[in-house]
């Protein structure tokens, strides 16, 4: 310990190997940003593409808003999944993408409650409703509407429910509608209204009962998907795998809908 | 032979954040002590000799060289000084072995010669065998000496010496004593001793330097600041006792005597021209000129008569230590010392009274200070 | 268990303590010995991370180090990408957010030195380098120790500023933190549940090192 030159000489050996094995972002691994409900859907698509071409793609998930900005900000995704085409406009308005990218499903709200709340699950929200009433709701969770897609269509299905003033002390917003879900389920709120996709899967789906609501009920969730400027060749071919009839077996499996069948 | 050019020149003057005005010299080869109460600037004057503290004035030079020059915007670094500095708290470098820490000072030698280097100046300190102990494995004594050892491996041009006998009992600082002393006779560099043991200083320096806030208020051999000191001031910080005051009523150029009255007494001192007639001055007599009065010895003008009686008579081994309240002035104590044989064989006990003689040319009239409180 | 987070985490925390250590050995050892009017002040700036909010401090970075800056688009015309969004604007949050987990152990160790052991070191005629390693820096060793090992862990588990400044992009600033906070997000608490295990066990280590070998030095003065 006394002959302080030698182990300093020794770390600043090894801190400099590190830094220089500091590695590029890559082509070979492209950084693709996915909407949060996309979750379970785009994890299983990854792996068929990782099994049908042996190339690899890494999924980052979170709200479309904030994907949206960090874009802007020269974030390096080579590709965007957005729940909300407004937000692929925009960005290819400013410049940002390739050109205006596809329309790749339509997504669907839910109200989800977990095992042993006290609410129910119903399409027309009306337990929900008495729930308010009578007190037993005391938290809900929804994404939050500033900048997550669903957690805004679950602002517009509540308000067209008349139940969105009522539930405002109570509301316990995600940061995107994946984080809401956990929320939703996990015992502390009383349920929430979340993606139809994230219910579907099997981790979630044992956590609780969901029911579907009405497509009426909120404006569309056009999901929306586009190629950024510094997309790569990777990343070309996993937008063009994207859109294969075994990639969108796996989009139905999950409960979107698919744009031909709208 | 030491040359003159040898000798440290140091000349200090700053208001704060210490007050400083000195002004003293010391030729290669002799001990210069400095003594005085604490604030006095002991240790800033020793700092700024080594170059760890720059006055705001001042000049320093060293063997010829100069150090220091203030006005012309000289500055040596210390670290090119070449000063053996012993520190009060020794300031060995706790992680090295004392032979390490003495190799410290040694990077003017070849690296193969340093080793063997620091043991002789360790075996010079009568410290074989400990040089691979750390100051922690060390006593008082033994840190002390690597301390001295460590200073004279710089081979300085001047040794300073922060009170380096204060932290050591007082055994081990009768034979650390006996050392410098023995050191010394081989040094051919001026040697700075700060200290407040004024016994210290008198045994070991060769010229004493009394500071007080700051200022030299006298510098001389110990024996003359000790027995003529400069004023009351100097004999206040000596912790000198015997300080009176008396009226001046003749001089006698003839025998080199002034006639002072005392009170009730009449006292013969040393000649002081300068005193006028009639005025009151302040007198010291140091104890060793205070004898048990010896009438058939008696003669006239080099000896006054007190008389008194014993307040204080404390026998601590050779020495007995008297106080004696004067008869002919109530209040005034003077103290001195006798040997203990004597003090038996003539019965001397509190409550005794009895005649003492002052020596005339021990009586040291002090003009009045014209170094101000 | 996200090994390409932890990688990366490791990456992080050991490159900002290759800056920030000689940083905080200069740094330090002025802080600890030069008296100079405002020092106090400059103290106190250096201390804010510890008490700014994470994302204020993210805040400012992004609005200094982003996209739309000054700093940023020079960046970006010298290497061809943002500095946000990346591991070289993750470093750059680091060592800033670091400093006083950096400074102040070093800080205090130098002036745990006696000064007149300086000043002996300086009459023995060493020269300020050798002064620097032969005698203050193996005297003040416990702090360089609990400087490194409080900046790796408190990096290992930064959060909010990596987020705000890095995003969460995996294998380039997506750390085991954020990991963490990730896979609770996506319901799989076991792997969150094994990494935040392997944080704290890191974070007890630090500590531990820390407290242990601090009071050596009062016993080597002793």
């Amino acid at each position: 310990m006394r002959d302080v030159a030698a182990w300093l000489r020794g770390f600043v050996l090894l801190a400099a190997s590190a830094i220089i094995s500091v590695p590029a972002l890559g082509q070979d691994h492209p950084v693709v940003a996915a909407a949060a409900d996309l979750k379970f859907a785009m994890e299983e698509i990854v792996q068929a593409f990782a099994a049908n071409t042996g190339k690899s793609v890494r999924l980052a998930f979170g709200s479309s808003g904030n994907f949206r900005r960090q874009i802007a900000e020269g974030a390096p995704f080579e590709m965007f999944m957005s729940a909300d085409e407004g937000f692929v406009f925009a960005l290819a308005k400013e410049g940002y993408t390739l050109d205006e990218g596809t329309l790749y499903a339509i997504g669907r709200l839910v109200i989800i409650v977990p095992h042993g709340s006290a609410l129910k699950a119903d399409s027309e929200l009306k337990d929900l409703a008495a729930g308010i009433q009578d007190g037993r709701v005391k938290k809900f969770a929804i994404a939050n509407p500033e900048h997550a897609p669903y957690g805004r269509a679950a602002q517009q299905a509540l308000i067209k429910a008349g139940l969105w003033d009522k539930l405002q002390d109570k509301l316990v917003l995600g940061e995107n509608v994946s984080q809401a879900t956990q929320f939703a389920t996990s015992g502390s709120a009383q349920g929430g209204i979340v993606a139809l996709s994230l219910a579907r899967s099997p981790t979630i789906s044992k956590l609780g009962d969901y029911a579907l609501l009405p497509a009426e009920s909120h404006e569309p969730l056009r999901q929306r998907m586009v190629l950024l400027k510094k997309a790569g060749e990777t990343a070309k071919d996993f937008y063009a795998f994207v859109q294969r009839p075994d990639a969108r077996a796996v989009f139905r499996r999950y409960g979107f809908v698919l744009p031909t069948e709208q | 032979m030491p040359k003159a050019n040898d000798a440290l020149h140091v000349e200090l003057r700053q208001a704060t954040p210490i007050a400083l005005d000195v002004r003293f010299s010391c030729p290669a080869g002799q001990i210069l002590a400095l003594v005085g109460p604490s604030g006095s600037g002991k240790s800033t004057i020793l700092r700024s000799i080594a170059g760890i503290y720059t006055p705001a004035t001042g000049k320093i030079s060293c063997a010829g060289e100069d150090w220091l020059d203030t006005a012309r915007g000289v500055n040596v670094r210390a670290r090119l000084r070449s000063v053996g500095f012993v520190f009060q708290s020794y300031a060995l470098f706790p992680h090295l072995s004392a032979l390490h820490n003495v190799m410290e000072a040694l990077s003017h030698i070849p690296a193969n010669e340093r080793a063997s280097r620091a043991r002789a100046y360790l075996a010079r300190t009568h410290l074989e065998g400990l040089e691979d102990r750390r100051p922690d494995e060390l006593s008082g004594g033994q840190q002390q000496r690597v301390a001295v050892a460590r200073a004279m491996a710089r081979d300085p041009r001047v040794l300073l010496l922060d009170e380096p006998f204060s932290a050591v009992d007082q055994v081990t600082r009768e034979r650390l004593y006996e050392e410098l002393v023995a050191q010394r006779r081989e040094l051919s560099v001026p040697v700075i001793l700060v200290t407040h043991a004024l016994d210290e200083a008198a045994m070991l320096a060769d010229r004493m330097c009394v500071l007080y806030r700051g200022r030299t208020l006298q510098i001389g051999a110990p024996y003359d600041v000790m027995t003529k000191p400069a004023g009351v001031l100097v004999a206040g910080v000596l912790g000198l006792k015997n300080v009176f005051t008396a009226d001046v009523l003749q001089h006698d150029a003839e025998k080199g005597l002034t006639r002072l009255k005392w009170g009730g007494a009449m006292l013969d001192a040393r000649l002081n021209a300068t005193c006028a007639i009639g005025s009151r001055v302040d007198w010291f007599v140091p104890p060793s000129h205070i004898v048990l009065h010896r009438p058939e010895q008696r003669q006239r003008g080099l000896e006054s008569e007190v008389e008194g009686v014993i307040v204080r008579c404390v026998a601590l081994r050779e020495t007995t230590n008297i106080q004696l309240a004067v008869s002919t002035l109530p209040g005034a104590i003077l103290s001195f010392s006798i040997p203990t044989r004597i003090a038996q064989s003539n019965g001397l006990e509190t409550g005794l009274a009895i005649t003492v003689s002052l020596l005339a040319d021990g009586i040291h009239i002090m003009p009045p200070d014209a170094v101000g409180a | 268990m996200d090994w390409e987070a932890f990688q990366l985490s490791l990456k992080l925390a050991a490159c900002t303590v290759a800056i920030l250590l000689p940083i905080g050995i200069i740094i330090g050892r002025f802080l600890a010995w030069t008296p100079f009017r405002g020092r106090v002040f400059l103290e106190a700036v250096l201390a804010l991370p510890l008490v700014l909010p994470p994302t204020v401090f993210g805040y400012y970075l992004l609005v200094s180090l982003g996209g739309n800056s000054r700093i940023g688009h020079w960046y970006e015309s010298l290497s061809g990408h943002s500095l946000v969004f990346t591991f070289q604007g993750l470093l750059v949050a680091s060592v800033l957010f670091n400093i006083p987990f950096a400074i102040q152990p070093i800080q205090r160790a130098f002036q745990a030195v006696p000064s007149d052991v300086r000043h002996a070191a300086a009459c023995c005629g060493l020269s300020r380098w050798r002064t620097l390693w032969r005698i203050e820096l193996p005297l003040a060793w416990t702090g360089l120790l609990s400087s490194l090992v409080m900046t790796f862990a408190h990096t290992l588990g930064e959060f909010g500023v990596v987020l705000m400044v890095g995003g969460s992009i995996p294998g380039e600033t997506k750390t085991i933190a954020i990991s963490i906070y990730d896979r609770v997000q996506g319901f799989d608490t076991a792997s969150a549940g094994l990494m935040s295990a392997v944080l704290l066990a890191l974070s007890l280590i630090a500590i531990g090192v820390t407290y242990l070998t601090a009071p050596r030095v009062d016993r080597r003065h002793a």
